[in-house]
């Protein structure tokens, strides 16, 4: 008996100690406190554009043509037209120009020089062209000194800038500014058609031009200038309906240009590719598709590393993918997705993408996808990120050789 | 027998209690993280005292017309009374150069604990003029409204809200 009530007992200890000790270990320390939804990514990245992404614009307002300062710790853009810089680091935000001026393209000469290229808004219907002008950092009074009127297109090399001006469509000219921004060399013997985008060599001592020849519809004509000689010469000219987008760039591998059939759109989801990367030796010759890129890629814009080995792509894989950031090694033939988002919409103009000076990252324009019902958010509309179009910084890593 | 029963209950024993314990140790070093999971909250916003709730049906029905109205409810969710709580809506366009943003203030004279007000905002959503300095894009397409509604009181307690309206 005694050892049936003892053994009972113990049993009863067993069940009761195991039964406290399941209970202990699944109940919750403290009751659970219902948590509210987070607010929008206010100072933080949408990790749609991968890790290490790094916002450096916040709030409404149409960005654009995003350049950095040759240190690398400020970078310009335009916003709605004006132009604006801020350091990289913080949200000091500086305007250049007034909302009464209209800004297509800002680049740096040097770390204290800002060069806009636009114009007054037009009036009375009449269209006016675009000028280049020049401000200084660290002045109190906000001023724009005129460069050179009628110029079509600016691109920064190491030491200034370059670029194209000339009023009618038969013939453009080159010079160049060095500190300061002023013209440091007029280069007198012309190109003949309107110089439509320019860009410089990696050793500063070229620049590839698309020109659009005179009596064409298109900027179809791609002409290399040295700048020691001052001579030109037109390297090859696409057929037919055939037309160059944007900016060619020049690489160690050759001449890279976005092209494809006038009035298509890269935002066209249609079934065949619109516009494709194309490469052309430096001798000349036949463009090709650019080797390593996928036959359905639709390119929208290209812009070469400061060390001319690598370019940044922005485009889709295929008309009905997503717009990403690519960066192709022209040597080895290697494209590489650098962002893999779903639901950012990147920025496809010509001028949206910019190397940072040590070409370890890329600056894009993104925000997300639209909606089609009113969207609340917990933070103020300066701080919104991906509401709007902003500036991000995305890391790609340095030359893998 | 009854010492094998024994020894088998006193293992058995021994078991549960070292892994309750154990079980008891990871509890007690998880319970901290779930008490800091609180939502990020804007500059000004000062925390859970004030509250502003939104009709989303209403939003949507907003037009780019004159004469639109609003209804919102403020909501005190803290322990005292709060008394002139402004409630401010600027109406403001994505367009950063359009300098006619609009700016429209009512105030709740007093709020008990735990209480809500409703407040209504007539205001104008007219369309404004298109940019003049809106630079050429291959994709123009028309600026979104954008609504800011914030909620304060003199000690210091705020909300806010940013509705952008779709185009």
């Amino acid at each position: 008996m005694l050892f049936r009530v003892g053994s009972a007992t113990r049993l009863a200890f067993v069940v009761l100690s195991a039964t406290a000790v399941f209970t202990a270990g699944c109940a919750h320390a403290d009751e659970e406190v219902p948590i509210e939804p987070l607010v929008p990514a206010a100072g933080r990245v949408d990790p749609g554009l991968g890790p290490g992404t790094r916002a450096l614009s916040s709030g409404p307002g149409y960005k654009g043509s995003p350049s950095w300062s040759p240190g690398g710790d400020r970078i310009a853009f335009t916003v709605d037209g004006y132009v604006v810089d801020k350091p990289t680091s913080s949200g000091d935000l500086r305007r250049w120009t007034t909302t009464d001026f209209i800004a297509e393209d800002t680049e740096w000469e040097s770390d204290d020089t800002l060069m806009i290229l636009g114009a007054a808004p037009p009036s009375g219907g009449k269209e006016i062209s675009s000028s280049l002008y020049r401000t200084r950092a660290g002045e109190d009074k906000l001023e724009l000194e005129s460069v050179e009127k009628e110029v079509s297109a600016i691109g920064p090399d190491r030491e200034g800038l370059i670029f194209a001006f000339g009023g009618g469509p038969h013939e453009s000219r080159l010079a160049l500014t060095r500190g300061g921004g002023k013209i440091n060399r007029l280069y007198t013997r012309p190109i003949r058609g309107h110089v439509a985008a320019l860009s410089v060599s990696p050793d500063d001592e070229e620049a590839v031009l698309a020109v659009r020849p005179p009596g064409d519809r298109e900027t179809s004509g791609l002409h290399e200038f040295d700048l020691r000689k001052g001579k030109g010469r037109e390297i090859t000219r696409l057929d037919g309906n055939q037309e160059i987008l944007g900016t060619p760039q020049w690489t160690e591998q050759g001449l890279y240009f976005v092209a494809g059939m006038r009035g298509g759109s890269v935002d066209s989801d249609g079934s065949e590719p619109l516009y494709e990367i194309y490469r052309v030796p430096e001798e000349g010759g036949a463009p090709e598709p650019a080797p390593g890129v996928g036959e359905d890629f639709v390119a929208a814009s290209i812009r070469v590393s400061p060390d001319g080995k690598r370019l940044a792509v922005i485009g889709r894989l295929d008309p009905k993918s997503p717009t990403n950031l690519y960066v192709l090694d022209p040597l080895v033939e290697d494209f590489t997705a650098v962002t893999t988002n779903e639901d950012m919409e990147i920025k496809t103009g010509p001028d949206d993408l910019a190397w940072s000076p040590g070409g370890k990252s890329v600056a894009v324009i993104a925000r997300g996808t639209l909606s089609t019902e009113p969207e609340v958010r917990a933070d103020p509309a300066d701080r919104l990120l991906r509401d709007f179009y902003n500036l991000y910084e995305i890391p790609v890593g340095g030359t893998p050789r | 027998m009854r010492d094998v029963v024994f020894w088998l209950s006193g293992a058995a024993l021994a078991f549960l209690v070292t892994a309750g314990a154990f079980l008891l140790l990871a509890n007690l070093a998880t319970a901290p993280s779930e008490k800091s999971l609180n939502p990020d909250r804007a500059p000004g916003d000062s925390g859970h005292t004030l509250d502003l709730q939104l009709d989303r049906e209403r939003l949507a029905s907003l037009e780019p017309l004159p004469d639109q109205s609003l209804d919102l409810a403020v909501e005190n969710e803290g322990g005292e009374q709060l008394s002139h709580v402004n409630v401010t809506l600027i109406v403001s366009s994505e367009n950063t150069t359009l300098s006619d943003s609009r700016y429209y203030r009512q105030t709740v004279e007093t709020l008990p604990a735990g209480g809500t007000a409703n407040v209504r905002f007539e205001f104008d959503l007219g369309a404004p003029e298109q940019p003049v300095a809106r630079p050429p894009a291959p994709t123009l397409e028309p600026s979104r409204e954008i609504l800011e509604l914030r909620a304060t009181t003199p000690e210091g307690n705020s909300t806010i809200r940013t509705v952008i309206l779709p185009p």
